[in-house]
């Protein structure tokens, strides 16, 4: 069975599809027993049930087709726990040719959509789902119950008293440290994105220089600000007790609560005109003391904007969208001060102990985390600057939330524009295309256990017995927070062979994936995903049958970026390479002591070379990337799916040429030739690159000439190849067109294998890189060599 | 300790300046290019008489020469130029004939003057020609022979005295003959810039040409100098006058003008319009000074030149009057009449008072008399006055005497309109000439001697080398030849432009930052639309130029700061909700240059009522909302004017209303009733201190109805040389128009910033202690972020050795402050007073208005820190060792039956009484009341103090119209409750208060032509003074506004009833009658005689 045909169904790639069934056999295994799990994956044949799932009393997994069913007594077992459930009334009709959606053994994937004709939020406080005291009810988190049931009471009734259709909040917080004209680009496409959202969405605006000015969008009089001190880190309430959003609780003398009406946050339909005057009205506050970088307290502001959806009790989704032009310069999240003799710390700083602020603002930067994810909110970072913003520091709190970065050079670029169109699209309905307050459950039979999740997500810290004690990444849980996700957005999960039953190999097992979420129309959903896979005993040929090398590459890219977030990156490329040698020694087919003997199998075969471009990625190795741009490639590979993640490692390149149709060819200098176009992706950069005679050719405009028709077929063909890549990707890459021997020819040899360089004896006539890294080849043969040793 | 200069100013180099350190020599000031320029303008005074107008100012004139402090305008330039060359040239040398026949005329008596005229013509053509240059040609004609001639340097006179001007030129002229010829060439001009002094020389020749006209205005001179002057001059010799420089414009805009600026007092709370209000008004009239002329003859015809008249009760010398004599016979109480016991008798018309005469000092006028000054050495007693105008040589003379010795000082004080303005003397880069050892600044005292090589310093006694290009040879009389010429050296009062040493920093912008409280109160009670339109109107009255600084922000239970910039399309609110924590936006973004921000303030000044409209927080953050605007202002320093509406209950500085506390639990209440006086705790005091560090003056406007701690509030004025206004109940139809002329006046007065003072005292006396609203850091120096003509200050002396008999004891008051304008100057007052042992004499020369506001101040002062029975005591102890002392050692054997007075202080024991029937001492008011009261009297200049405690009461029931020259304030009636008739309608005004009391059976008619009502039953509770359109009326409010100019204080009107709290109000003013607080006058002569007669028997 094709992977990718699997994926395309149940939205999940294992590493291995078959498991052996004892737990030294698994860590025998090097790569973990793990799967790649798209939760939304976009699916045409997704069935959209209109009910509440049927939930086992035990577990709490969901009915699925695994289940078995006796018709007659109306009872399905279950098939995680075994318990015996009976059906509610609301089946009596189920039988062997009346099935419900969730039993046809074709769906393993299932969408609940709860009440999808009122979606309202209100809707679902007094639905059955809740009512019922299943397991997973109570798997919401405890905030998030608790907010809703604030929410209809209080929280609405403060927002003007239209409790029907709040959409999501979106607080934009701006930097007003930034240029001119710079600002006059954001404001556009904010002025823009206000224009487009959703009536029903609630806006914020701060703006933060060495002060945070949260904007007062109910106040018709005049503009009004409330003015935050920019080196005080305050608390929720202290922020709220300044904002005028606190809200009295309720057991406080058993009063009503008091809830002063604010104007901080509200609905586009009743601010739109104060808040397109108030964006007009942000007038750039560079003051320029020479030698200093601008007084910006982004730290502070994100505190504000935190403060202010917490004191509004919105937990129904919301963003908080930063957009700066450069670091933090004061206040808690300080990067560097304002002297421009202190560089921005480098990664040597770090690694040295020579950024003086690193640490605190790091930490600072946890406890918003934490604050985020309970409050389901979303950090946003589009950090459009020439130097670094502090990227590293925030990439905390936004990837675990979920959240969105971007790194430009300038809000004028179209880059900077598409990546925020692309957030505010809307679906035909109208809703914005944005999935808030998700959790993620697993249930799984119970010899497998839950070791822990990477991801964009944080673990709740349930335990239930199918939660392992060996932990990998967010652990120590059966439930994830997400603050948001996308169709796109892939977590990889790890598992453990439980240690105490032997299971009969052959048996099959099954996990559930659970994933409940706020829909665009706010309204509540949950999609339901079984799967189940087959024990299989020691040395079984399945085994390597089942694995899969680009699932497993993109899971060993995950554990190397988290370790090496603790570690130093030597450790983790010693790391990745005594693994790959002890796994190619394994599964590799060879006499002992004799590296030419050496052979993979098909489906082990470009396992080697997934790891040889990882450890010299820029995920791995940092060197000439600063630490912004390091933590966020880190970021995008963390949360993208098993293909997109193998073209960050490695990425794909294009040959065109008059010879056909275009064709991969290998990612080695030698690929490149004066009469080809190369088409190079990374993920974060596409290259066009013209071989030096069509580089010719193009100057020389034959491609104008109708006579050279090919010529200008064979120049376009690339470019809208590029342009497709670039569609789906957000944020989007730049595309890079260069000549060879061009400048910006770099972005494609820097990423090439050097398979000749200044030291290769015979070079063919091919270019050469001028680098003394190891190429794919002196690799290979060291691994042989070792992977051969007794 | 010379160093005037602010200690602890923020600025940078603050710290080469330590405070103990000496001054300013070695003190590098970190040179600004600017401060020089202003300096170098100043000197260029002298220039061309294009200079004038290149200042700030279009007209020269425009700006009141009056104000001293004003000086440094544009204006001031064209005016001062003929003084401010102090040097004498060094052609002055040459004219030896001179200083005779100019130092005579000082000297000379009034009737001398028609000796002038005849000099006059004499030389003068010719030499002056030569004198083009200074600020005179303007005026004049042509180039060569300028008019200036009189001005010139020491002419100090110049319209005060009236004739002698004209007189003395022409003496002065001649010597310059001599010289003439070389000097005309030397076309002064560009000498005078390079180095102030020597340039003058010149000067003194101007008058020239002029001499024609003058002397024609001179001639009739012969005998009535002393009116003609003045009547004559004016008039026709306009050109003449200019030339005089300020002398000229000064007198005009002054007070006489009444008649152009009636305070038609605005009908209803509607603000006034500008310049409807008395003093304000001056500065407003600029333009008008043609028309001045008039006013000085006929208004205030001097009737008395120096102290000639025999009215002035300090005068006679001799007199002892018992009490008998006078009026009162004590030996038994029924016998006493009434009538005939001692009351003040107002003097109706100015006299003119020289305050040098035959080189002694002269004994002031009264302070709350009308008096025109000449300074002919000593000070002006506008400025500074003395207890007893003879020193007693030794502590225990002055402690037998019963008197204290203190000296009230009003640096900044407003001069009668009809006086010579203080004269600017620029030093050039080496500022004043000073006493090296004491760091005393040059005065006429000075002695010089071996030459004029060497001076004695008249402070400390000490030998100085003259600097080389202040060296002139002495005159036969052992003066200095140029001593008429230099202002410095013939002048009591004198400004000098205070060199880099003198600045720690560029001299500050004038900076306002307005605070509005806008809680639901003062939103509710109109306090805040008030205050805005108050403020709106008074924008255009702040002074102009790129350097003055406007900011606005308001307050409930947060502080909202108003982005004012230009590029913003409207004013944009910055909130800091933080009220424990303070801090404020980016300074540039709040407080923004005026001429940028016109448009955006009056916006915002119109729009705060509305967009607070339906406020309901009740909080109010007053401590933290200073706190803020200080912040904002603290890099250039400035003034903070807050209108605060309720008990500041929140944040930084909040208060509790303890006044409520204290009813509560009686007990304690009663015990320490005095606690409630004194400020509930530190924290704004701290601030306070902090403010005044950085040259943050704050003015409090109390528009409130409920009680606000005054007393704690009132911490923050009073150490910042602030003052707190009070309106109580605050209504917004009768005190909108008080709150618009209070902050009017605030800002237009003549005030100066960041200022340092300091008094010096001959040997033998020190400064004991210094009183009034300011902060001190150092302990000789008194520190004033800001400092106006209102404020007085306090200064007790005491002996430190004993003064020879004979000898002359100085005093010497240096004010350093900056001008609205940016100038930094030196203020300085000297004042020489003999020294005696004999008790007589000081009893003789004793200043009864200045002893009374010194038992004033004291009182108030020990007020909040003792119980009020034992202050009330004291009160009439001092009062009563006074008299003791006298009749003991002084008074001529009688019989012990007769209580004696001595002439000069047989009112002290009215006053007493009356003090301690006032608010302050009483314990039935309310504790603001008494609070403000304490405050008020903490700053409250001489000329007030007694109508304080002793308010004046006419009748205007019966106004008719009066004689040109009679006074306009019908003649006032004894505060008694025989003098208030039913059928009456009475006016009592205290300076600040102004009750107007009507009878149960007044004429309706007159009650319909004055108020426009029928009957007393129909007095609005709220009132505001109307102008009829009939006689009665009309004269009403020309007294009214009279008395406001008078007292420099719009007054809080108030009608009164009989049978009614405000009846009983009115009546609790009435201190000669028995009550609750007091006995009546009568029994309280008995009782201080009887309590003399125990002493004197016990003894």
């Amino acid at each position: 069975m094709d992977f990718i045909e699997l994926e395309a169904i149940e939205g999940l790639r294992w590493s291995w599809n078959s498991w052996p069934a004892s737990k030294p056999e698994c860590s025998a295994l090097i790569v973990p027993l793990s799967v790649m799990c798209t939760p939304l994956m976009q699916s045409s044949e997704l069935p959209i049930l209109t009910y509440d799932p049927l939930l086992c009393s035990q577990c709490g997994a969901v009915l699925n087709p695994y289940a078995r069913v006796d018709y007659t007594s109306r009872i399905w077992y279950c098939p995680f726990c075994y318990a015996k459930n009976p059906f509610p009334r609301s089946y009596s009709g189920i039988g062997e040719t009346n099935l419900p959606a969730e039993l046809f053994p074709t769906y393993s994937t299932v969408e609940y959509a709860p009440g999808r004709k009122i979606p309202s939020p209100r809707a679902n406080p007094g639905g059955p789902s809740l009512n019922s005291k299943h397991n997973w009810a109570n798997g919401l988190s405890s905030t998030s119950l608790a907010s809703m049931a604030s929410f209809s009471s209080s929280s609405l009734s403060s927002l003007g008293g239209d409790l029907r259709g709040l959409g999501p909040a979106f607080v934009f917080v701006v930097d007003a440290c930034t240029a001119e004209e710079e600002l006059r680009a954001l404001k556009n496409e904010l002025l823009l994105v206000v224009e487009q959202l959703p009536e029903n969405a609630l806006v914020g605006l701060i703006t933060f220089d060495s002060m945070v000015r949260v904007h007062d969008l109910g106040f018709s009089e005049c503009l009004r600000v409330v003015l935050l001190h920019g080196d005080r880190e305050l608390s929720s309430e202290q922020t709220q007790q300044f904002l005028g959003v606190t809200h009295i609780k309720q057991q406080y003398l058993g009063k009503a609560p008091v809830i002063q009406k604010q104007g901080f946050l509200l609905p586009v339909s009743e601010c739109e005109f104060n808040i397109t005057t108030t964006i007009e009205e942000i007038h750039s506050s560079v003051q320029a003391m020479l030698g200093h970088r601008p007084q910006r307290c982004t730290g502070t502001a994100i505190l504000a904007a935190l403060g202010l959806l917490e004191g509004c009790l919105i937990n129904t989704g919301s963003r908080i969208m930063v957009f700066t032009s450069g670091p933090a310069t004061r206040g808690p999240g300080i990067v560097v001060d304002t002297d421009f003799r202190n560089a921005i710390r480098n990664h040597r700083d770090l690694v040295n102990g020579h950024a003086p602020y690193y640490s605190k603002s790091s930490s600072f930067y946890q406890r918003v985390s934490q604050r985020l994810s309970d409050a389901s909110i979303v950090l946003d970072v589009f950090a459009l600057s020439l130097d670094q913003v502090g990227a590293a520091e925030l990439k905390g709190p936004v990837e675990s939330s979920g959240g969105f970065m971007m790194l430009g050079e300038s809000f004028e670029s179209s880059q900077f524009r598409k990546c925020v169109r692309h957030i505010f699209n809307r679906d035909e309905e109208g809703n914005l295309k944005m999935y808030f307050d998700a959790t993620i459950e697993i249930v799984t039979t119970k010899d497998v256990k839950i070791c822990g999740a990477l991801g964009p997500c944080v673990s709740l810290q349930r335990k239930n017995n199918l939660v392992s004690k060996n932990e990998v990444g967010e652990g120590g849980t059966y439930m994830w927070k997400l603050g948001t996700l996308t169709s796109k957005t892939c977590f990889a999960f790890f598992f453990q062979v439980s240690d105490e039953q032997k299971v009969q190999p052959g048996s099959a097992f099954s996990i559930q994936f659970i994933t409940r979420y706020r829909y665009g129309n706010m309204g509540i959903r949950k999609r339901v995903t079984t799967a189940a896979r087959r024990w299989v005993g020691s040395h079984s040929p399945e085994i390597a049958a089942g694995f899969d090398q680009e699932a497993a590459a993109s899971v060993m890219a995950r554990l190397a970026i988290n370790r090496a977030e603790k570690c130093q990156a030597r450790d983790v490329i010693r790391w990745l390479d005594d693994g790959l040698v002890s796994f190619a020694s394994k599964f590799g087919d060879y006499v002992q002591e004799d590296p030419s003997s050496f052979r993979l199998s098909s489906n082990f075969s470009l396992y080697p070379q997934f790891m040889y471009y990882l450890r010299r990625s820029q995920f791995i190795d940092v060197f000439n990337s600063t630490p912004d741009e390091t933590a966020f490639f880190r970021l995008m590979l963390n949360r993208e799916g098993v293909v997109g993640s193998l073209i960050m490692i490695q990425p794909t390149l294009l040959e065109y040429s008059f010879d056909g149709p275009p064709i991969p060819v290998l990612l080695d200098v030698r690929s490149i030739s004066p009469d080809v176009i190369l088409l190079f992706d990374s993920y974060f950069h596409v290259v066009i690159h013209y071989g030096s005679k069509i580089a010719q050719w193009k100057k020389l405009g034959y491609d104008k000439d109708p006579n050279h028709e090919n010529l200008r077929k064979l120049l376009e063909a690339p470019e809208l190849d590029a342009e497709q890549l670039v569609a789906g990707r957000i944020p989007a890459p730049k595309i890079i067109k260069c000549d060879q021997h061009g400048s910006q020819a770099r972005f494609l040899l820097a990423k090439l294998n050097p398979s000749v360089t200044h030291n290769s004896t015979y070079t063919n006539g091919s270019d050469i890189i001028f680098t003394d890294d190891l190429s794919l080849q002196v690799f290979i043969d060291h691994l042989q060599g070792l992977a051969v040793q007794s | 300790m010379a160093a005037l200069v602010p200690r602890g100013a923020p600025r940078p180099n603050s710290n080469s300046n330590n405070p103990s350190q000496p001054p300013p020599p070695n003190y590098n000031p970190n040179s600004n290019p600017n401060s020089l320029a202003n300096n170098l303008s100043n000197l260029n005074l002298n220039r061309p008489p294009s200079m004038p107008n290149s200042g700030p100012r279009p007209s020269p004139f425009g700006q009141p020469p009056n104000f001293p402090s004003s000086a440094p305008l544009p204006g001031v330039p064209s005016g001062s130029p003929p003084f401010s060359r102090p040097g004498p040239p060094p052609g002055a040398l040459s004219r030896p004939a001179v200083p005779p026949s100019g130092s005579p005329q000082y000297t000379l008596p009034p009737n001398v003057a028609p000796v002038r005229p005849t000099g006059t013509p004499i030389g003068q053509p010719s030499p002056f020609g030569y004198r083009a240059p200074p600020g005179i040609n303007a005026p004049s004609t042509s180039g060569a022979p300028p008019p200036g001639a009189f001005p010139f340097s020491g002419l100090p006179s110049g319209p005060v005295v009236s004739a002698a001007p004209p007189g003395i030129r022409p003496s002065s002229p001649s010597p310059p003959l001599t010289t003439g010829a070389v000097l005309p060439h030397s076309s002064a001009s560009s000498g005078f810039v390079s180095n102030g002094p020597p340039a003058f020389t010149s000067g003194a020749l101007p008058g020239g040409p002029r001499f024609p006209p003058a002397s024609s205005a001179s001639q009739p001179p012969v005998g009535p100098p002393q009116t003609m002057g003045f009547a004559g001059a004016t008039p026709q010799a306009p050109s003449m006058r200019s030339l005089l420089g300020n002398p000229a414009i000064v007198a005009p805009p002054g007070t006489p003008l009444q008649p152009t600026s009636p305070f038609s007092a605005p009908p209803q709370g509607v603000p006034l319009p500008p310049g409807s209000y008395g003093p304000p008004t001056w500065p407003r009239h600029p333009g008008q000074v043609a028309p001045p002329p008039p006013i000085p003859g006929s208004v205030q015809p001097p009737r008395m030149f120096g102290m000639t008249p025999q009215p002035l009760p300090n005068q006679s010398m001799t007199a002892i009057p018992a009490l008998g004599q006078t009026g009162a016979p004590v030996s038994g109480t029924s016998k006493i009449d009434p009538n005939q016991i001692p009351r003040p008798i107002p003097s109706s018309s100015p006299m003119l008072y020289e305050t040098l005469q035959g080189n002694q000092a002269n004994p002031p006028p009264p302070a709350t008399s009308d008096y025109i000054v000449r300074d002919t050495g000593n000070c002006s007693p506008r400025y500074m006055r003395c207890t007893i105008s003879q020193i007693p040589c030794t502590a225990d003379l002055l402690t037998t005497s019963g008197m204290q010795l203190a000296l009230l000082v009003q640096p900044l004080a407003l001069p009668h309109p009809s006086e010579e303005p203080i004269q600017v003397v620029d030093f050039g880069e080496s500022g004043p000439v000073r006493c090296s050892r004491c760091k005393g600044y040059i005065n006429p005292f000075m002695k010089f001697i071996d030459q004029g090589r060497q001076f004695i310093c008249n402070l400390c006694g000490y030998t100085d080398e003259t600097p080389r290009d202040y060296h002139c040879n002495l005159g036969p009389d052992g003066k200095r030849r140029d001593a008429n010429e230099r202002p410095e050296l013939c002048r009591g009062t004198v400004e000098f432009v205070a060199t880099k040493e003198y600045m720690v920093r560029d001299p500050m912008p004038a900076v306002y930052f307005f605070l509005i409280d806008v809680s639901m109160n003062a939103i509710q009670t109109g306090a805040t639309a008030a205050a805005c339109s108050a403020i709106s109107q008074v924008i255009s009255d702040l002074p102009e130029g790129p350097q003055t600084m406007v900011g606005v922000a308001t307050f409930d239970s947060t502080i909202h700061f108003y982005n004012l910039k230009r590029a913003l399309q409207q004013p944009s609110m910055l909130v800091i909700p933080d009220v424990q924590d303070v801090y404020t936006p980016l300074q540039t973004d709040v407080v923004v240059q005026l001429s940028e921000c016109r448009q955006h303030l009056e916006l915002l000044l119109e729009i705060i009522p509305t967009t607070f409209q339906n406020n309901r927080t009740a909080e109010s953050a007053f401590g933290a909302a200073v706190q803020a605007a200080f912040l904002a202002i603290k890099s250039s320093g400035g003034k903070v004017l807050v209108f605060q509406s309720v008990l500041p209950s929140i944040g930084l500085g909040s208060l509790s209303a303890r006044e409520a506390e204290g009813r509560t639990n009686i007990s304690a209440g009663e015990k320490e009733a005095h606690k409630l006086l004194q400020p509930a705790d530190k924290t704004l005091k701290t601030m306070a201190i902090e403010f005044a560090e950085f040259q943050v003056c704050v003015d409090v406007f109390i528009t409130t109805q409920t009680y606000v701690d005054i007393a704690s509030i009132s911490v923050v004025p009073r150490t910042t040389g602030g003052q707190v206004y009070y309106y109580y109940p605050f209504s917004a139809v009768s005190d909108s128009a008080k709150l618009y002329n209070d902050l009017r006046w605030n800002v237009t007065r003549p005030q100066g910033f960041e200022a340092v003072m300091r008094v010096r005292c001959s040997q033998g006396i020190q400064v004991q202690e210094y009183h009034g609203n300011f902060c001190k850091r150092t302990p000789t120096d008194v520190d004033l972020p800001g400092i106006d003509c209102d404020k007085t200050i306090m200064v007790t002396l005491k002996h430190d050795d004993k003064l020879p008999d004979g000898s002359e004891c100085a005093f010497q008051c240096a004010l350093l402050y900056t001008t609205v304008y940016g100038q930094r100057r030196i203020r300085l007052t000297t004042l020489s007073l003999p020294c005696t042992s004999m008790l007589s004499n000081l009893f003789r020369s004793a200043d009864l208005d200045t002893q009374f506001a010194c038992f004033l101040k004291e009182a108030a002062h020990k007020i909040p820190s003792s119980p009020l029975l034992q202050v009330r005591e004291q009160v009439t102890n001092l009062c009563i060792s006074v008299l003791l002392s006298y009749r003991k050692f002084c008074a001529t054997v009688t019989s012990s039956g007769q209580l004696i007075l001595p002439e000069a202080l047989k009112l002290l024991p009215l006053y007493t009484l009356a003090l301690m029937k006032s608010t302050g001492l009483r314990s039935d008011g309310r504790i603001d009341d008494r609070s403000i009261w304490i405050n008020y009297v903490s700053y409250l200049s001489t000329p007030l103090a007694i109508p304080l405690v002793y308010p004046r009461m006419v009748a205007i029931h019966n106004l008719s119209p009066k004689d040109e020259d009679e006074s306009l304030v019908p003649p006032v009636i004894p505060l008694s409750s025989e003098h208030v008739n039913d059928d009456g309608i009475y006016l009592l005004e205290n300076g600040e208060d102004c009750l107007i009391y009507i009878g149960n059976s007044v004429d309706s008619n007159i009650l319909q032509q004055l108020f426009g009502i029928s009957s007393p039953n129909e007095i609005p509770t709220q009132f505001v003074l109307q102008q009829y359109d009939n006689p009665l009326s009309q004269k009403l409010n020309d007294v009214v506004n009279e008395i406001r100019r008078q007292r420099c204080s719009y007054l809080r009107l108030k009608l009164c009833k009989k049978g009614d709290p405000s009846g009983a109000l009115f009546f609790s003013y009435l201190v000669e009658d028995k009550s609750p607080s007091g006995p009546s006058y009568v029994e309280f002569l008995v009782h201080v005689h009887r309590e003399i007669q125990m002493k004197m028997s016990s003894s």
